[in-house]
């Protein structure tokens, strides 16, 4: 091979690219915007409120993005895979109703996190058999689920909140094995470690990337795209039932309104992390910043004394903002 | 100069895509109320410049004047307004409309008071007499889905062909008929060549088909295109079915650039057989493919021959039918299974279907072969990967690749390699390839070609399913040609005797009255 061969080559199908497409492109997969606006967003409210830079506050935001973080890592990889899970805030707020009823039935301590975990790999099992075997875009798929596990949980407390009483349960989340770190925060720690790993260094992690990024290639190529819609699901379910048993061990309860901001916070943190909505592009690893920024922006704007209402405009236009920069424009942006 | 007197006018029109000219310096003119076929085989262009003509596709260099004015179409619509309009091969019409309103879709505003309230009456009244002077028969009221495809293609027709005079108000538009007669049943049929006459005073045509005889009937000349160019102009007076053939190919077939003299003896044991498959575009396909044997599947377009491919290795999973591998059992084909007894399989559209851009080569490569590159607890082996991927950069030579390196970086040719590297990674014995070479550069398509032999030497066999009739014939030990989804005939193509282009062509071609008896019936 000789290189006068490479450079021919290469000068043929290379597409001229403009300053402004590389840059944009460097945008869409590099690592420094997300991590950059944590920094600037650190140091923006480290200034604007005096609260906020304290060991209390850390250990709060620690405490909020757990939940936030744990709820997303499942369904990172289902947004990797080019489609959306919005039954993530749901299957959080069944499990969350389930597991408070199972702990008073019986004393099951921590056992309740198993519990926990297999309902919510049920429910989400549901939504990935529906997906796959229906051929139904996974936004209608999981907007229909999020109705009926959200009913579902509402008889299931009545409308009011329910309280258990197992304090090993609740040591799970809020006690301490290292000082001002609460538990729920190792438990997503790890969990996020690990399901980098299996982004990064499993079969399940690539056939997540090869789906994303050309479901018909995958097929051709002979992938069961079917089986593994129905574990990424699976996992989003598995994932986000664990988040519901500790966020219910944390606040000692589980409400109705349990989860309920998960449903914009859990797309927010993926996209702002830089998982791309068209698939195969990004990652779980990304999500932690992802986290990182929403539980940064709700947290410094409370202390701001910003009111909900507002922070809802702001949310929502960060989100829109980040798929406007994330998306590639020469590419259709289809959700399956 | 004819510059004056021409409707339309192209010339030294090129239009080139990173391997290949599609369209080589064409030029031609069109009088009016003139009626001139287009012929060529698969690839040889047509669709290009008609692409080109409608303003799909914008020309690299030349120029293209309608009545002595500059004529450079944004879009289909712009070409349109200005006088040149298309009947497309697939249906473009939208099945839940009603005929009138498929009629007369996008000028509706003719119909409208205060440009928006529609006068329903006095569209369908339009709509009803353009049909009844086209001699269509039927009531445009109806939704158009209740109509035959053969009917629908007839309806699309008749828009393309009268609406420009009628509603646009073009004198002399040119319409071009892309194969506008492949799924006209025969009423139909002779009711398109009625209007077609019925026009000739008052537009041109550009009529491209595959059906020679009748493009001989309707044209009053005939333009040849064959690899991109123009290679002849002749008045249909002139013409007859023999010479049109020898015209669409006539190629020289150089031996060495298949290595013919390298193919391999097919061995006694059959590797692949099929029988009485069937499935989306195709019936009751018997074939038996033996060891190191390369199968050739040839036939037009439309002929069911990609989708056979598909079924073959159960990425479409064939409706009936059993395929039986190495003499095993007889079983209806599925991916999993295929990819387990080693069969592979490369699709014609690269882009679509065959390889991820935006992924590293060597994720491209292994992406069929979780088995390999996994444990069985899951875990990918990130180092054996890198180092296959090196291992078949170096043997395929990849020009240009890395194992980390994303594969929108390469060239067509060097995709292709890495296509093939996802097959030859594994211990494949089968190999089913569709257009293995489309949109390949020639140094990189003869490197594919002797990396074929060198598999069939091996004993591998190759189902060779190809648009391209001198692959085709140099590549292949036997040769099926298929129409209309079914195995029309098969023929020997030892390195001694080969069969011509033309003969090919004659076997691809449908002969008028068979086609339409079983049309009709």
């Amino acid at each position: 091979m000789n290189t006068s061969d490479v450079r021919s080559d290469d000068d043929a199908v290379r597409p001229r690219t403009s300053p402004i497409d590389r840059i944009s492109a460097s945008l869409r997969t590099g690592m420094w915007l997300p991590v950059g606006v944590v920094v600037l967003l650190f140091a923006f409210f480290s200034i604007a409120t005096p609260s906020f830079f304290s060991v209390r506050n850390a250990t709060g935001i620690l405490g909020q993005a757990s939940t936030l973080l744990l709820a997303c890592l499942g369904s990172s990889f289902v947004v990797l895979m080019g489609s959306i899970d919005l039954s993530v805030g749901a299957i959080v707020l069944l499990v969350g109703s389930a597991t408070v009823i199972a702990l008073n039935l019986a004393d099951l301590g921590a056992l309740a996190l198993v519990f926990a975990i297999l309902l919510g790999t049920g429910l989400g099992a549901i939504n990935g058999t529906i997906f796959a075997f229906g051929r139904i875009p996974s936004f209608v798929v999981t907007l229909g689920t999020l109705s009926v596990f959200t009913g579902a949980a509402w008889q299931l407390l009545e409308g009011r909140a329910l309280r258990f009483d197992s304090s090993v349960f609740e040591s799970l989340a809020i006690g301490q094995l290292i000082p001002k770190v609460p538990n729920i925060a190792l438990f997503a720690l790890v969990a996020w470690a690990i399901m980098a790993w299996v982004g990064a260094r499993t079969r399940f992690g690539r056939y997540m990337y090869a789906i994303g990024g050309g479901e018909a290639v995958a097929r051709t190529a002979g992938l069961p795209v079917r089986r593994y819609q129905i574990y990424a699901f699976a996992l989003s379910g598995a994932m986000a039932g664990l988040a519901g048993a500790l966020a219910t061990a944390r606040l000692g309860a589980a409400g109705p309104t349990l989860g309920q901001d998960l449903l914009l916070n859990t797309l927010a943190a993926i996209v702002v992390g830089g998982t791309s909505l068209a698939g195969g592009v990004g990652g779980v690893h990304r999500t932690l910043v992802g986290v990182l920024i929403i539980a940064l922006l709700d947290n410094g704007l409370n202390l701001m004394g910003v009111n909900q209402y507002t922070q809802m405009v702001v949310k929502g236009a960060v989100v829109v903002l980040a798929v406007l920069i994330s998306q590639d424009r020469g590419r259709q942006l289809i959700i399956k | 100069m004819t510059l004056h007197t021409a409707r339309l006018s192209i010339h030294d029109i090129c239009k080139r895509y990173e391997a290949a000219n599609v369209v080589d310096w064409v030029s031609m003119d069109i009088q009016a109320g003139q009626v001139v076929g287009l012929i060529g085989e698969n690839g040889a262009g047509k669709s290009s410049l008609l692409n080109i003509l409608t303003g799909v596709v914008r020309p690299d260099s030349g120029e293209m004047r309608l009545d002595g004015h500059l004529y450079n179409p944004r879009d289909c619509a712009d070409a349109a307004r200005k006088g040149i309009s298309r009947v497309f091969q697939e249906q473009a019409l939208i099945p839940n409309l009603r005929v009138y309103e498929n009629l007369l879709l996008s000028h509706e505003a003719r119909f409208t008071r205060f440009g928006q309230i529609i006068e329903q009456r006095r569209m369908i009244e339009f709509a009803q007499d353009i049909a009844d002077q086209a001699g269509l028969m039927i009531d445009v009221r109806r939704p158009t889905s209740e109509y035959s495809f053969s009917k629908r293609q007839l309806i699309e027709i008749v828009r393309a062909c009268v609406i420009p005079v009628r509603v646009l108000g073009i004198a002399q538009p040119v319409i071009l008929l892309d194969e506008p007669t492949a799924s006209l049943d025969r009423a139909d049929e002779e009711t398109f060549f009625k209007l077609v006459a019925a026009m000739r005073d008052t537009a041109s045509f550009i009529f491209v088909s595959h059906r020679l005889s009748e493009v001989l009937t309707v044209s009053d000349s005939i333009i040849v295109m064959k690899d991109g160019h123009v290679v002849a102009k002749l008045a249909a007076d002139d013409a007859d079915e023999k010479r049109l053939h020898g015209l669409m190919v006539g190629r020289e077939r150089q031996a060495d650039y298949y290595h013919e003299s390298l193919q391999a003896v097919a061995g006694p044991r059959f590797a692949l057989q099929a029988r009485a498959l069937g499935g989306h575009g195709y019936v009751g396909i018997d074939l038996d493919l033996h060891e190191g044997e390369i199968f050739g599947i040839g036939g037009l377009l439309d002929s069911g021959k990609s989708e056979l491919g598909k079924g073959l290795v159960g990425v479409t999973p064939p409706t009936s039918g059993k395929v039986c591998l190495y003499e095993g059992p007889w079983r209806n084909p599925d991916m999993r299974n295929s990819l387990a007894s080693g069969v592979g399989y490369i699709p014609a559209e690269r882009l679509a279907e065959g390889i991820i851009l935006d992924f590293p080569m060597s994720w491209n490569m292994s992406i069929s072969s979780g088995d390999l590159f996994s444990t069985r607890a899951g875990i990918w082996k990130d180092r054996h990967e890198r180092e296959i991927a090196e291992r078949m950069i170096g043997e395929l030579n990849v020009r240009g690749a890395t194992p980390s390196g994303a594969c929108g970086k390469l060239s067509g040719g060097n995709q292709q390699k890495v296509v093939l590297a996802r097959w030859l990674c594994r211990s494949v014995r089968i190999l089913v390839l569709d257009n293995p070479t489309r949109g390949v550069d020639a140094g990189a398509k003869e490197e594919i070609y002797t990396i074929m032999r060198q598999l069939t030497a091996q004993g591998v066999a190759i189902v060779l399913i190809t648009d391209e009739l001198l692959e085709l014939i140099g590549m292949s030990n036997r040769i099926a040609i298929m129409q209309r989804g079914r195995i029309t005939a098969l023929v020997d193509a030892p390195p001694t005797s080969k069969p011509t282009e033309v003969e090919m062509v004659k076997l691809m071609l449908p002969t008028g009255n068979v086609n339409r008896e079983e049309r009709a019936a």
